[in-house]
This record gives C-alpha cells, structure tokens and sequence, in this order.
C-alpha cells in the first residue's frame, strides 16, 4: 500500500511538525503550504490527504468538494475552530474523519495509521490472526499450521475475538455471543472459559485482559 | 410637511375642484334657464308684434326691454307655454334696466305690487349684473335682416335652425351671455327668423343662493377641523417629547400620555417597546457584565496552567544548560500543562455558547463509536504518559445518534479526561460503548481516587447549578463536569455519576439510539 500523504497546511510550523513526524513513522509526505482549487490530475498520487480547512487561497471545504468530485482518497481534516457547522460540512462534503486542534502528533499519527488500516473487521470464513488460523465453517483452529482442539464455546471466543484483533470486546458481549445462559452460566463463567483457551493457545496467542472491559486478541507478528 | 399645513392643503385640495365644479353646474343650470326664458319670450314678443315686424322690418328689432321672465317655479322648462310676455314695451325707456326685474319678482312695471314669494327687492348696488334686456333682431327666409342694425346671422345657430325651430348657441363655458335663434311660427316673410341676444340672471335657474353666505360655513368647517387639529398636534408633541426624554435616559421613563384616544393608545405601545428595550438593555448588560466575569476568569484559568508550563520549560532548559540528566517528570508536567489548557480553552468555547439565553443544538448524525474513538485518541498520548491506561470497547456494528458532535464530543472528552487526569499512576480508565435495544450506554470508568458520597452529590449539583462550576475545587472537575451535564441535559440523555465498582468514579451517558435497520 502506498504511504504517501498530501498534508495541506499553511501553518508554516505546525506543517513543518506534521511532515517530521509522517516521515518518521514510515510515510511519505508532501507539504501545499495553501489551498488550490482541485481538478483531476492536479492531485498526486496519495493514500491519504490531511486537509486545513482554514486557508488561504482556497477555503479547505471548497477543495474537499473538488476532491470529492472525482478522488475516494481518505481525507482527515483538520480545524483549529471547534465549530459543529464546520465539521458537519465537512462529513456532509466527504471528509472521513476530522481532528480539531491542538493535538497531540502522536494522536495525528495513529489516526492516519488507522484510517490507511481499514476495514479491520473480518469477516470471511478464514479468519487470520498472527500465526492463527481459524477456519469457521469446518470450526478448525491451526497454530503455526499445528492443530489445536478448542470446544464450542472456546472457539466461538475465539472467533468473536478475532474478528476484530486489537480491539478489546467487552465481557457481557462475549458473554450474550458465546455462552448459553441455561447450559454455560454467566460472565464469571467466561474467565474459566477464556483462561483455558489461552492455555490451548499456548505462549504464542496473547489473549489480553482488558481493564473495565473484557479482552482483546492483541495483534501478533504478521505473517 | 407638518400635520396641520398638510391637513389644509388636503382639505384646499379637495374643496377648491368640487366648489368649481358646483359654480361651473350653477352657471350652466342659469345659462339653460336664461336660453329658455329668451326663447320663450321672443316667441310671445314676435307672435304679438308680427304686424309691426312686418310692416317695418328695417326698423323692427334692436334693444326691446328688460326681460321679463315668465314667473314660473321651477323657472321654465317647458317651452311655447304661449304665456304672453307681461314685460314693458319694447320701447321702454331704458331706466328701468337699473332696477332690473326682481328675483322671481314681478316685472319693472308692476313693482308696485306686492313681490310674490315675499322676497325683497335687491339693493341698488347689487353686486351681481342682472339680465339685459333682449336684442332682437327679424331675418327673412334667406337669414337676412331688414335692420341695417342686425348683424349677420351666426353660422352656428343659421345651420342648427335648420334642424329645428330653435337653435341655441352650444356652450362649453357657460358666460352671462345668451344667444338664440327662433323659427317664429309662420315662417315666412321679413320674419321668419328672430335671433335673441340677452343675458343670464342670477334668479333663473340658479342652485347656489344668491349671495354668497353659503360660503361661510363651508370655510368654517375648514377653520374648524384645522382648529381641532390644535390639541391633537399638542398631544402628539407632548408624545414625542416624552420619547425623546425616555431614549435620552436609556428608555429608564415612562413614555405615558393621559387619556383614551389613538394618541394615548400610542403612548402605551411607545411604552410597551420602552419596556422591552429597557429590558434587552438590561439582558444586554447583564450578559456584557457576565462575559467580562468569564474573561477575567478564564485569564486566570489559562494562566495557572501557563505558568506552571513555563515553570517547567524553564527547569528543562536549566537541566539542558547544566548539561545534566533528562527530567521526565517535568516533561510529563509541562505536557499535562499544555494538555489540560487545550482542553480548558474548548471548554471555554463551549461554556460560552451554553451560556446564551437560548442555545441552538445542531444536531446532525453522530457515529458515537467514532466519536469515542476520537476522545480516546485526543487523551491518550497524555494518558501514556501520566502510565494511566486507556481502552475502549465500541459495538460492531456502528452506532448512530443524532446530536451536536461538537456539544457531545466535549462532554465525552471532559468526562473521559477528569478520569485520567486525576488518576494515579498505574491506573486505568475504560469507555465502553454499549447499545442496548433502541438506546446507548457510554460508560467511562476509572480506578482513580474516586469523589466521596457528600463531594459526589456536591458536585453534581454543582455541575446541574453551573453557578460555582468554574472553581477547580474539587479537583477542578467543575466546569468540564457542567458542560458534560449541561450537553447531556440540552440533548435529553441521561447523565448519572456513581462510585465505580473498581473503587474509582463511573459516569454514564445515555440516550435513545434508533436502530440501524431503521436509519
């Protein structure tokens, strides 16, 4: 996947901060330190665009308009005006996802990362999570290409699990998914399930308990 | 123009075209009477004296007498009545035309007699002329006169008498002078034609009086309306006095004027927008005084933490000068600093459009997952560094409500950030978003110092009242925790505080969420 991303941005240091930062997270980045009016071909070949919506030369939500009318391009926008009318606007023209400022670079860095993630939610019948595997229809689980039993309830954790991995799940959802109120219990019924899965699983699958919410299948190495 | 000058003009404006009109109908009216009494009378004069005309045509005609009207009421309108002319002879000495005849009177030669309505005979110096006597002149078949006196027959009347017995000069503008011309009944002969010359009087056929009297009450009606005009104007200066005295002391006293007409009606309505200024002034000064509170305030609000930021910038940059190890903590601090005057100065913003009289929701449709994650990636960088963990948990399926994302987002943010910021290290805070039918449940839980019960109970009073909110005790929690309730209570959700079961605070937010098959 390409890591460019266009940063529209007239603040000469607030752009100067962003294009460090992308560039030391792995992106590439190219800086218009003012707003121009958009036709196709003017834009560059970008993954992602961060557009100011104050700016000289051309106001922000103009040029998203423009973009919008021939680019899917995500676009993160920026204001320094915590102003309802204004991101409102810029959902309505297509904006994917707005940041308000000030904010932390960090914030700005994981947000483009989670933009160019997307969708995370999987939802084949081959769910793939580290070195695991699951295969839903004939409910087989590999570690490694090695086969692992689970019962019914541990490979429906699993798989509400894996669904989504890196995001934690809270218990009483996983609870009202896997277990069966008559037959398995209730949420505290799910730690038992939960800690003998991560023991079929071994070191290699990290099943995190999360504080306040439940648990989360946390992203292991990529295959 | 004044009120008074433009009630005259209106009033000149419409009198002077209809009293024309009424002396124009008047003069006509006498100019019809005056060509039928001439008419009338030459046919008699003629018919009478047919020997005499014929006989000696050359000499017949000229100046006869005054006229002697037929004394008929109305004056005459059916002609050849055959009433003998009871007027002088035509030779009558000419003295006579002084008195003239009378009005509907009796002819000259019989004032002796008693007038027959009872009028009185005019005064000498009557100021308006009286009828002439009339010029008749004979013409034969050929419209030639004997009389070398005659003059030429008018053209007008000579082919008008072709169509009839008599020709009567058309009139436009009707003048005291009257001509007609008579086909006398035989019509043949030296006299076979007579033309009439004679003159309107004011007795015939008049419909305005004869004196002019009539035009006193009409000008005093006109002097009498300018004149009532007087109390009114008074009433209405007295009115605008009162206003300006009102608008010069900021609208402070009453505009009011006595009384039960229009004007006071007036006074009271000018009284009643007194009354509303005054109080948009107050309003007005009320909230100027209320924003300069919340200047003075929020100044002292952001200087605290932007003293203590350049407290820390300074010792950073004294360690770096010293060349000796990296403070953290101070790192840490100065972070937090500048994290939480971020986030004071969008409070501001939203207290400040909270504080107005009425606000306006814009409410539009808000992902709350994504508005969580959003809060959840503003704090966290601070979070890490504070080693206060935070995680939330979101629905699969995207969870949709209507709401101002601006007003929402702050109340999530301020609720979320209290949690980590008066955390302790090591310790953690959860969102967790929860649908649950057709309504949301957005916990924010924490395992912090948590609020004793009596503090707890203080301090949502607090941040339902708002007044007091703006103090940082305890905690400094006030003014984010008002703005969360105030956004929950404008958007009709739910917003309780509780002890967490974690030994910390939860608050949950929650509202109706329509389901997503429904849109």
């Amino acid at each position: 996947m390409s890591k460019r991303v266009l940063i529209v941005e007239d603040d000469a240091e607030l752009g100067a901060q962003i294009v460090k930062r992308l560039k030391d997270a792995g992106y590439e980045p190219s800086w218009w330190r003012e707003g121009r009016r958009l036709h196709p071909g003017a834009l560059p070949d970008v993954a992602l665009v961060i557009l100011d919506i104050m700016l000289p030369g051309a106001y922000g939500l103009d040029m998203l308009k423009d973009l919008r009318g021939f680019s899917e391009v995500p676009v993160l926008v920026l204001s320094a005006r915590n102003d309802t009318a204004d991101k409102v606007r810029a959902l309505k023209l297509g904006a994917d996802d707005y940041m308000t400022k000030p904010f932390w670079p960090e914030e700005l860095v994981e947000r483009v990362a989670a933009r160019l993630r997307r969708p995370m939610m999987q939802r084949s019948e081959i769910i793939e999570a580290g070195n695991l595997r699951i295969d839903r229809t004939s409910r087989e689980v590999t570690r490694g290409g090695e086969r692992v039993e689970l019962t019914r309830v541990e490979l429906d954790l699993l798989v509400a699990l894996a669904q989504r991995p890196g995001a934690a799940v809270t218990r009483r959802s996983l609870a009202e998914r896997v277990l069966d109120p008559e037959r398995d219990g209730n949420e505290r019924t799910l730690d038992v399930h939960v800690s003998r899965l991560r023991k079929k699983l071994g070191p290699g699958v990290c099943i995190e308990t999360v504080w306040g919410i439940g648990y989360r299948l946390s992203p292991g190495p990529g295959p | 123009m004044r009120l008074r000058l433009r009630l005259a003009v209106t009033a000149a404006a419409v009198m002077l075209p209809v009293t024309l009109a009424l002396f124009w109908f008047d003069a006509a009216t006498q100019h019809r009477a005056a060509q039928q009494i001439l008419i009338e009378y030459t046919l008699s004069r003629t018919s009478a004296d047919r020997q005499g005309c014929e006989a000696a045509p050359e000499r017949w005609g000229g100046a006869l007498s005054p006229m002697d009207p037929p004394f008929r009421e109305p004056p005459p309108r059916n002609k050849m009545e055959g009433q003998a002319p009871r007027g002088p002879p035509p030779d009558e000495p000419p003295q006579s035309r002084m008195e003239g005849p009378l009005p509907h009177g009796p002819p000259p030669d019989e004032g002796h007699g008693p007038p027959p309505r009872g009028a009185f005979p005019p005064p000498p110096s009557e100021r308006r002329p009286r009828a002439r006597p009339a010029v008749l002149f004979a013409y034969d078949e050929a419209r030639r006169s004997a009389n070398p006196a005659a003059p030429a027959m008018p053209a007008a009347l000579a082919a008008e008498i072709a169509q009839g017995d008599v020709a009567r000069t058309s009139f436009v503008w009707p003048t005291s002078e009257v001509e007609v011309l008579v086909r006398t009944p035989w019509g043949t002969g030296p006299c076979a034609f007579v033309l009439a010359r004679g003159t309107t009087d004011p007795a015939w056929g008049a419909i305005l009086p004869e004196t002019q009297v009539w035009l006193l009450p009409v000008v005093a009606v006109l002097l009498a309306v300018l004149l009532a005009m007087g109390p009114v104007i008074r009433r209405i200066r007295r009115l605008t006095e009162a206003a300006r005295r009102s608008a010069s002391l900021s609208y402070a006293s009453d505009v009011a004027i006595g009384g039960g007409d229009e004007i006071a009606e007036l006074a009271a309505a000018f009284d009643a927008a007194r009354r509303e200024i005054r109080a948009q002034l107050e309003e007005k000064d009320r909230r100027e005084k209320a924003l300069r509170d919340f200047v003075a305030n929020t100044t002292h609000d952001v200087m605290v933490p932007l003293a203590v930021l350049q407290g820390h910038l300074a010792t950073l940059r004294e360690r770096a000068a010293e060349g000796g190890p990296h403070d953290a903590a101070a790192v840490v601090s100065a972070m937090n600093e500048a994290h939480y005057m971020a986030s004071l100065v969008h409070n501001l913003t939203a207290a400040a459009r909270l504080q107005a009289a009425e606000v306006t929701l814009q409410p539009s449709r808000v992902d709350l997952g994504a508005l969580v994650e959003r809060v959840i990636g503003r704090h966290r960088p601070i979070a890490r560094q504070l080693d206060v963990s935070l995680e939330i948990a979101v629905p699969d399926e995207p969870l949709i409500i209507s709401a101002d994302v601006t007003l929402i987002e702050q109340a999530v943010s301020n609720v979320t950030y209290n949690a980590v910021r008066y955390n302790h290290p090591g310790g953690h805070v959860a969102l967790v978003l929860e649908r649950d039918g057709a309504s949301f449940t957005l916990r924010v839980i924490d395992d912090g110092p948590g609020i004793a019960a009596e503090a707890l109970s203080r301090l949502v009073e607090r941040g339902y009242r708002g007044d007091e909110a703006r103090t940082r005790a305890p905690g400094g929690q006030g003014l984010g925790l008002h703005i969360a309730f105030r956004a929950a209570e404008l958007h009709g959700f739910a917003m309780t505080l509780k002890p967490s079961e974690h030994g910390g605070l939860e608050v949950t937010l929650s509202g109706p969420a329509p389901p997503p098959d429904s849109g």
